[in-house]
């Protein structure tokens, strides 16, 4: 009784299975860029530092997006200097927090009137700053799953699906006219799949992934004086 | 110890499953406790030519959060930040002011304590948390509510005030409750900082007692300044 009951529940699956090898883990990505003045020779010996916004209060920017796009600008450019997130907002601390951060290039001014201030970000040599807003969400999720354990072992028995979308918007600002110079937006989103026969076989879309490409190619594109 | 391996064979296999099961089923009972720790960088300002003396009540300095659980499916909480307070509020009045100088007892009349320019004593009045169990959002949130007391060293207030910080953290994957909520406590952390560094000297009062400050101190410069200048 028991095993009609697993074939039955399996070849009710199957389709759905099937339909997930077939397009498992498919993601689509848009991207929209705006430069306004882009560099003619890339950053050269400047750096360049990528800050996730965090003023919004149902969603935070995620630190490993950011840390993931500056790693995509530098794989791609080993020339370029990207200061890491957490190294400038400890250099600069209290005046990149979510809280005291500016908002439009021209609050730079108010920081650069602080001699500390104005002298650390020389030593850095920050020609560019990358603001980068957005988030990935779980849109929609159908499915179960029942896992057991048992004196004979244990396992899973279900199916499940859920789908991703990324929003991120990257905003350039120049550091010596204080002003925006480009503008580069994102989204992607994907479907993910996870079959459990016994064991658990996730297909995930990797839709944050493809949105950090689809960013760091374009921010890469700005930047680089060898793209 | 040769008993017990001796009986050990004997044992029915499923009675280690049910004890894993168990342990699982008790483990969702367990409070959860953090101890927030984490790293707060010094503030990048032109210090304060002031010498502030600094007292931590115990209160403060044990600072936690105990919050029961209201269902079976919920956790009790205790967070400790008291800790954490005590490096923060360390690392950043030294970062502000020219001399900080930590305090035997709370500022009175009677009380021996070093020669200080004025004693800030701050307070948690307040500390509320939010797990996504909890709301609809995806987000790990600490919110505290400060008070502050700028005092003399003969203990009479200067100025009062509150302020209140935040901090929230996304759901991350293989991210436990308890390291979301002691990130988000970090970040609260930081933005008492950032909101305390950014708005001292525009407390009305902080800002009156520190042009009291500057006035005789001008005053005494003046007549230095015309004596240089006559015959």
């Amino acid at each position: 009784m028991k095993r009609r009951t697993l074939v039955s529940r399996l070849a009710r699956l199957a389709p759905a299975l099937a339909a997930a090898l077939v397009t498992g883990g498919c993601v689509t990505a848009t991207v929209d860029e705006m430069v306004f003045n882009e560099p003619a020779e890339g950053v050269g010996d400047a750096s360049v530092v990528i800050l996730g916004r965090r003023h919004a209060s149902d969603y935070e920017t995620e630190p490993d997006f950011i840390q993931c796009v500056g790693k995509h600008i530098q794989r791609g450019d080993p020339s370029i200097n990207v200061i890491g997130e957490l190294e400038f907002l400890n250099s600069l601390y209290p005046w990149f927090e979510p809280r005291t951060a500016p908002l439009r290039p021209a609050d730079l001014d108010r920081l650069i009137a602080q001699p500390p201030v104005a002298q650390k970000l020389a030593s850095l040599q920050t020609e560019y700053l990358i603001w980068v807003d957005g988030s990935t969400v779980q849109t929609n999720s159908a499915g179960s799953m029942t896992c057991g354990v048992g004196p004979g072992g244990a396992g899973c028995f279900g199916f499940g699906t859920w789908g991703n979308d990324s929003t991120y918007e990257a905003t350039i600002w120049d550091f010596t006219d204080r002003a925006e110079v480009g503008r580069v937006n994102t989204s992607a989103s994907g479907q993910s799949y996870m079959p459990a026969v016994i064991v658990p076989i996730p297909i995930i879309a990797p839709v944050q992934g493809t949105a950090c490409d689809g960013l760091g190619d374009q921010l890469l594109k700005f930047l680089s004086s060898e793209l | 110890m040769s008993g017990s391996m001796t009986s050990a064979p004997d044992r029915r296999p499923w009675t280690g499953a049910l004890l894993l099961a168990a342990l699982l089923a008790l483990a969702g009972c367990g409070a959860k406790e953090v101890v927030v720790q984490g790293q707060f960088p010094q503030p990048l300002m032109s210090k304060l030519p002031l010498t502030l003396g600094v007292w931590y009540e115990p209160a403060f300095r044990e600072h936690e959060f105990f919050d029961e659980a209201k269902g079976r499916a919920e956790s009790d909480w205790l967070v400790r930040t008291g800790e954490a307070q005590v490096e923060l509020w360390d690392t950043l009045l030294n970062g502000m002011f020219e001399r900080v100088v930590p305090m035997d007892a709370r500022p009175a009349p009677e009380q021996m304590n070093p020669a200080v320019d004025a004693v800030l004593i701050p307070r948690v009045d307040e500390l509320q948390y939010a797990i996504p169990a909890q709301t609809n959002i995806k987000v790990y949130e600490i919110w505290m509510r400060y008070a502050f007391e700028l005092v003399t060293t003969q203990g009479e207030t200067i100025a009062d005030w509150t302020m209140t910080a935040y901090g929230k953290t996304p759901t991350a994957f293989l991210q436990s409750d308890e390291a979301a909520v002691n990130l988000a406590a970090v970040v609260a952390l930081r933005d008492a900082g950032a909101h305390f560094a950014t708005s001292f000297t525009r407390v009305p009062e902080v800002a009156a007692w520190m042009e009291s400050l500057e006035a005789p101190a001008a005053v005494a410069a003046a007549p230095e300044e015309g004596q240089e200048e006559g015959p």
